[in-house]
């Protein structure tokens, strides 16, 4: 339990100052609205329409593909913690695990799944 | 009470109360973000249980990952063909019974069983998971290790066809 | 740090040959233009050579990857028989997909990586195994139910079945966590050993019960039934084909033998349960059947009630039993993949031709398919000289031995239900006139595969000896 009181010292330590910021800004700060700055993009264009529209599918395939290599990399940290023990053996089993998901990368790569147009 | 369980049921009220949250929230995006806590809880929980790999799997791809798509999912679906998406409350009195009797069930069974307690439990672990959990996917477990990445490849495969708009003879009116 | 042991290689020799077919089918889709046609024939030899995998380990005895999977015997039996039906659904599929124009080379390679899924379930001695096989099988099935990405019937099946599906492996999940918790081992040889005399914990009670209620909803048995009308009418009918034969023949391979740990015991509580499981099935199933009218939902309700049938086998607890339900999933896989291989030709563009109306008068059109539907439609129903007979036949006198003769006798009535919705199909061939003279092309590749289903199904009514004579040294 030791190792993790700097995590849990960093956790509170996060939480507590985004408290204080919060409470401060609030009690410190001028609060003096006009519609301008009420507006949602103060200094930039102003919007055409409403954000509320529907996503593009690609936005679904990059962020399922991402996961699912996110959890090729998971895979990877266990055996890299002990890459020396495991030795040769390991190092075989860990290239073919690579393998088989670089042919599902080829194959997304060749069928366009990553472009854009 | 010691410091051990004071952190434990800090973990489990951030746990079960953004998960109620989650579950009553009429808001989906409010749903969504509450249930970051909810898994944070339980990576907490994990930690405390000498998970230490199990937690950093589940910071990495739950809150990284599953939580993203679970956002996508939602600006996916909202207002393509006016619909709003809200939880309301259907079947109160069914639903309430049955996670009465689940809630009794499970209770019942948490107090009479005997608990398979691994020694350590409560103390200090003697060093991280992570080196014991590589060697078994290496050794014992090399086979199941080895399927994980074909199932991977499978998801790949379907997503890939799933999402791919090449050769798609489309019944369902397009939105606009 | 050793490398693997001979055994380890040999015993999972299909699952490799699988494995590596299933990569080069994918690398010709993507580095080829139209290769649906050569993808084909690589995922065909891939699954012939696995079926030599799987038979040369038949007479092997083992277990391999430090008891992770079982040898031989069991696991060579079922394998073979799931190879053998991704085959034939792939021969029905073939001019299916090429008339409805949605032909890809995906769609083979999906159906490998499902086989492997019911490979590793065959051969699962773990509950590790067990689970990644029914994550991999089922991952597949959810991608081919929704394989028409534009057809609206299909998408819902893909999506009512992903949604039920993850749930019910929630459960399974759930208990196999359960099972480890009051255990140490998620190995079914140790569990065996360990298993805890009588149970009465109640953990481990549990733990079982949310094992079955997984394994339930995987065979399609009532209660946990609800998606399997919807799934099986809205897929396009060669995956319902696979789905109906190989997911339920690989679901029965692992119920069976993960639950041969608890009913070693003859647990007397359990046996009721899945008896009530079974009687369960057998009635809803059959008597929601009686009110169909599609085809494709018929047969899917005919599927839940051959669930109840089998799960009889499960619950008697006797090498009879066992012996019946192996031999029962051949001839339904035989006796199923036949019918759909006839609706999958009669099929009309957009979900067309698939009621009893459209098949009047078949007798006369067609009169050799019709002839094939009947018998196939007599093996459902459990009339001899049919395999459907000699399954039937086992399963309820394995009831009968294991004195819940109750169970053979209701088991008896629900046949005779479901007499009425297999025959009636028969009387619309024969007994009507035809309304409608569109010509029936019959593509070769399908027929042909139709043909080897029926004989297939005569020779094993027949001489039934041919597998219970490999089963003797199985179980």
């Amino acid at each position: 339990m030791q190792s993790y009181i700097p995590i849990f010292l960093m956790i509170g330590v996060s939480a507590f100052l985004g408290i204080v910021f919060l409470v401060l800004q609030r009690f410190l700060g001028p609060h003096r609205p006009n519609p301008e700055k009420l507006s949602t993009y103060e200094s930039g264009m102003p919007p055409v329409k409403s954000a509320r529209e529907r996503f593009s599918v690609k936005y679904y395939m990059v962020a399922v593909l991402f996961i699912l290599f996110d959890i090729e990399v998971i895979f990877l940290y266990p055996w890299a913690v002990n890459f020396r023990a495991l030795g040769l053996f390991g190092y075989v089993e860990m290239i073919l695990f690579i393998l088989i998901l670089l042919v599902g990368y080829l194959y997304i790569l060749k069928k366009g799944a990553l472009q854009w147009d | 009470m010691n410091m051990y369980e004071i952190i434990f049921y800090f973990f489990a009220f951030i746990t079960v109360a953004s998960a109620s949250v989650v579950v009553f929230s009429r808001n989906i995006i409010y749903a969504a973000f509450s249930l970051l806590f909810t898994f944070f809880g339980v990576a907490g929980i994990y930690v405390l249980l000498n998970a230490d790999f199990l937690a950093i799997t589940q910071l990495l791809i739950y809150v990284g990952g599953i939580l993203v798509l679970l956002l996508f999912g939602v600006m996916l679906t909202t207002n393509t063909v006016n619909i709003d998406i809200k939880s309301g409350s259907m079947n109160v009195l069914a639903a309430a019974s049955v996670v009465a009797a689940l809630a009794g069930l499970l209770g019942g069974v948490f107090w009479t069983s005997d608990w398979f307690v691994s020694k350590q439990m409560g103390e200090l672990p003697a060093q991280t998971t992570s080196k014991e959990i590589g060697t078994a996917l290496i050794t014992t477990h090399v086979l199941p290790f080895e399927i994980a990445s074909v199932i991977l490849l499978v998801a790949i495969v379907g997503a890939a066809m799933m999402a791919r708009r090449e050769g798609i003879k489309s019944q369902i009116p397009s939105s606009k | 740090m050793e490398f693997f042991s001979p055994t380890d290689l040999l015993g999972s020799s299909p699952i490799l040959a699988l494995g590596l077919f299933s990569l080069i089918a994918l690398l010709v889709n993507a580095f080829l233009k139209n290769s649906a046609g050569m993808v084909f024939y690589v995922s065909a030899v891939g699954i012939f050579v696995a079926i030599g995998c799987s038979i040369y380990t038949f007479p092997m005895n083992a277990t391999a990857f430090s008891d992770m999977l079982l040898v031989g015997g069991y696991a060579s039996f079922f394998s073979v028989l799931f190879l053998v039906i991704a085959l034939f659904s792939m021969f029905i599929a073939k001019p299916y997909l090429e008339r409805e124009q949605y032909h890809y080379g995906e769609y083979y390679v999906l159906i490998l990586l499902a086989t492997i899924g019911m490979v590793m379930l065959a051969s699962s001695a773990d509950l590790i195994t067990a689970f990644l096989g029914i994550e991999m099988m089922s991952v597949s099935f959810y991608v081919l139910a929704g394989y028409f990405r534009g057809k609206l019937s299909s998408n819902e099946s893909a999506l009512k079945y992903f949604l039920l599906g993850a749930f019910a492996t929630g459960f399974l999940l759930y208990g196999i966590a359960l099972i480890y918790g009051t255990t140490g081992t998620t190995n079914l040889l140790r569990i065996v050993t360990m298993y805890p005399q009588p149970f009465n914990d109640p953990l481990h009670i549990i733990g079982w019960g949310l094992i079955l209620i997984g394994f339930g909803f995987k065979v399609a048995a009532v209660p946990f039934h609800m998606w399997v009308p919807d799934v099986y009418e809205g897929a396009p009918t060669p995956v319902t084909a696979f789905m109906s034969t190989g997911g339920k023949a690989a679901a029965f391979s692992v119920f069976l033998m993960t639950f041969s740990v608890p009913m070693s015991m003859r647990d007397e509580r359990l046996m009721t349960v899945l008896a009530v499981l079974a009687a369960a099935s057998m009635l809803l199933g059959n008597w929601f059947g009686l009110s169909q009218t599609n085809l494709k939902r018929m047969l899917a309700y005919s599927s839940i009630a051959h669930a109840g049938y089998m799960i009889i086998g499960i619950a008697s607890a006797t090498p009879m039993g066992q012996q019946g339900i192996a031999f029962y999933l051949v001839s339904y896989a035989l006796t199923n993949l036949g019918a759909f291989g006839i609706i999958a030709m009669m099929e009309k563009e957009n979900g067309g031709n698939l009621n009893y109306e459209d098949y009047a008068g078949l007798g006369k059109r067609k009169p050799a398919l019709a002839a094939l539907l009947a018998m196939f439609m007599f093996s459902l129903t459990g009339i001899p000289p049919f395999a459907g007979f000699i399954g039937k036949y086992y399963l309820f006198a394995s009831a009968v031995q294991s004195h819940m003769t109750w169970l053979a006798i209701f088991g008896v009535i629900t046949s005779l239900f479901s007499t009425y919705y297999y025959l009636r199909i028969i009387v619309y061939m024969y007994f009507k006139e035809a309304t409608n003279h569109e010509e029936i092309k019959l593509p070769g590749l399908t027929f042909a595969t139709v043909i080897l289903c029926g004989a297939g199904i005569v020779l094993f009514g027949i001489v039934p000896s041919l597998i219970f004579d490999l089963m003797k040294s199985i179980f």
